[in-house]
């Protein structure tokens, strides 16, 4: 038995490029999630994947400019995503016109710029490395920048933590303080673009989005609490890293589709049969008697 | 001396001057009644006032700090899907001045709680904010000015769609903070409430203002002095036995 959960559980992480994998997965988990959770609360769970698209003209260009360099992909990607989130942001702001259907523009053309530059300069290989990532080809270089940039966005969404509840839920509140709350909507947007350029080596442009908002919504039907979402969300994405990386492993699956695959599978069985909100949930006439709960 | 002073003050929204040559004093500890009709440029001074709209002319002399400055709209945005407590909405208060880095510890806990208590809410500590009636959601939001330790408050009609309880809890909590000097200024519309809540008046007509007591406002109203104040009915069924 114990063979058994040896050759399923710690013999795959014997190989460097699993154990790489791995790493580079979980910092990720711990900086993703809570972002997605925000990103939720503030009805913003698409401009994520807006944002992956952003970053993507950045990242060929870096890839044109020095080759197969995650540095020089990185800053590119940063960059592009900054640029385009400030440039959806002055836009709506500029026209009245919302800023998602500024944000979806932008981001439409992000795609098509980000895929021509990659089809132009590299070869189809590349390009499917850029959209899908590869999170086996992880090297060090690779595993000290993801981890640096996670760590860095744990941190940042300690520091500005607050800020952020009271301006998803009263940004009134905060103007009032004389805090102009585009600040805080700035570089929460920012912390966004660096996690999805952390993520993309590991999954890709597009998929890294995955591991931000999947366990966020997934978290949605088990707590009602801040603290309960973000910790149910960095826990289910931990538990879909080091499981698709398994998967991936055991039955030569590509690693990036498993892991988010698998936290699809999470969100469908949650929406099913989660505590709050779910199907199951609604079907359960149940309510505690006035006499024993809280009064009100 | 008093805390907020307006001169000569001239306020406008996109290009067009809605209030002008504003003058006067709201004494510290007293409770100012702003009275107008839609559109008369209530909501405007109170921007004006927040430091969220800058005077065309004139200007507004406020030594109070932004952050002792409290504003309760009539019409909040406030998100409630996001999942809070009530608590954790009062615990917000404290960050303007404890700011926004530094933890909550005991004292912060035990504020929060004399001011639940205060206002009749502790049962709801931990009841999230989706789930309140408006009367609840309310008292939850003075408590997040109490916890704030407000000396500038400005209210936008308090009292719409709440119930009795909450109006007579939320007028002894304003009457208690004018009492500790808190400058309080509050939109109202129903001539009772300015009767047993305000000291002056503020009524704003035509794009101007003019200075007023409630029992002259009052007595206009009705061509007879002031009307004694309605008992309050006691919303409770009668006793079985």
């Amino acid at each position: 038995m114990l063979a058994f959960l040896d050759t399923v559980f710690l013999v795959p992480f014997d190989y460097g490029f699993m154990k790489r994998a791995l790493i580079a997965s979980l910092a990720l988990s711990l900086a993703a999630p809570p972002l997605g959770v925000f990103l939720m609360m503030r009805g913003m769970s698409l401009i994520g994947d807006a944002m992956a698209h952003a970053i993507l003209p950045g990242v060929a260009l870096g890839f044109l400019l020095a080759g197969f360099s995650l540095p020089m992909m990185s800053l590119g990607g940063v960059l592009s995503g900054l640029l385009v989130a400030g440039l959806a942001g002055s836009v709506s702001q500029m026209t009245g016109h919302r800023e998602d259907s500024a944000m979806a523009s932008f981001f439409l053309i992000s795609l098509a710029a980000g895929v021509m530059l990659v089809s132009v300069g590299g070869s189809s290989v590349d390009l499917t490395h850029v959209l899908f990532g590869s999170i086996l080809a992880v090297d060090t270089t690779a595993l000290v920048l993801i981890a640096g940039m996670s760590s860095l966005i744990v941190m940042l969404i300690a520091v500005m933590f607050r800020a952020l509840v009271v301006e998803c839920l009263d940004p009134l509140f905060l103007r009032g303080q004389g805090i102009r709350s585009g600040w805080v909507h700035g570089l929460f947007l920012g912390l966004v673009v660096l996690n999805l350029t952390a993520g993309f080596q590991t999954l890709g442009t597009l998929m890294a989005v995955g591991l931000m908002m999947l366990p966020a919504t997934t978290a949605r039907f088990w707590s009602k609490r801040l603290e309960g979402l973000i910790g149910i969300a960095v826990i289910l994405a931990l538990a879909a890293s080091v499981g698709g990386l398994l998967l991936s492993y055991h039955l030569s699956l590509p690693s990036g589709p498993a892991i988010i695959l698998l936290a699809g599978v999470g969100y469908v069985v949650s929406a099913l049969l989660g505590r709050h909100h779910s199907l199951l949930a609604k079907h359960r006439h149940t309510a505690t008697p006035l006499d024993t709960g809280e009064a009100g | 001396m008093s805390h907020l002073q307006l001169h000569d003050l001239q306020l406008a929204q996109g290009g067009r001057t809605v209030l002008e040559h504003l003058e006067g004093t709201f004494e510290d500890g007293a409770i100012t009644a702003l009275i107008g009709a839609n559109g008369a440029g209530k909501s405007t001074l109170i921007q004006a006032i927040m430091g969220m709209l800058t005077p065309i002319a004139g200007r507004i002399d406020c030594d109070i700090p932004r952050e002792r400055r409290a504003w309760l709209p009539q019409e909040l945005p406030l998100d409630l899907t996001f999942p809070m407590s009530v608590e954790e909405l009062i615990m917000t208060g404290t960050w303007p001045s404890h700011g926004a880095l530094k933890g909550y510890c005991g004292p912060h806990y035990r504020q929060a709680r004399e001011v639940m208590n205060r206002l009749g809410i502790s049962s709801l500590a931990h009841r999230p904010l989706g789930e309140l009636s408006g009367g609840q959601r309310q008292r939850a939001l003075m408590g997040r000015t109490l916890m704030q330790e407000a000396e500038l408050l400005l209210l936008d009609e308090p009292f719409a769609n709440v119930d009795r309880e909450t109006v007579e809890v939320i007028t002894q909590v304003l009457r208690d903070m004018a009492a500790n000097g808190t400058t309080i200024i509050v939109v109202l519309h129903d001539l009772e409430q300015l009767a047993r809540l305000a000291d002056c008046a503020l009524v704003l007509a035509d794009g101007h203002g003019r200075w007023s007591t409630p029992a002259e406002l009052i007595e206009r109203q009705h061509g007879h002095p002031m009307p004694q104040t309605k008992p309050i009915l006691p919303f409770a069924f009668p006793d079985p036995s």
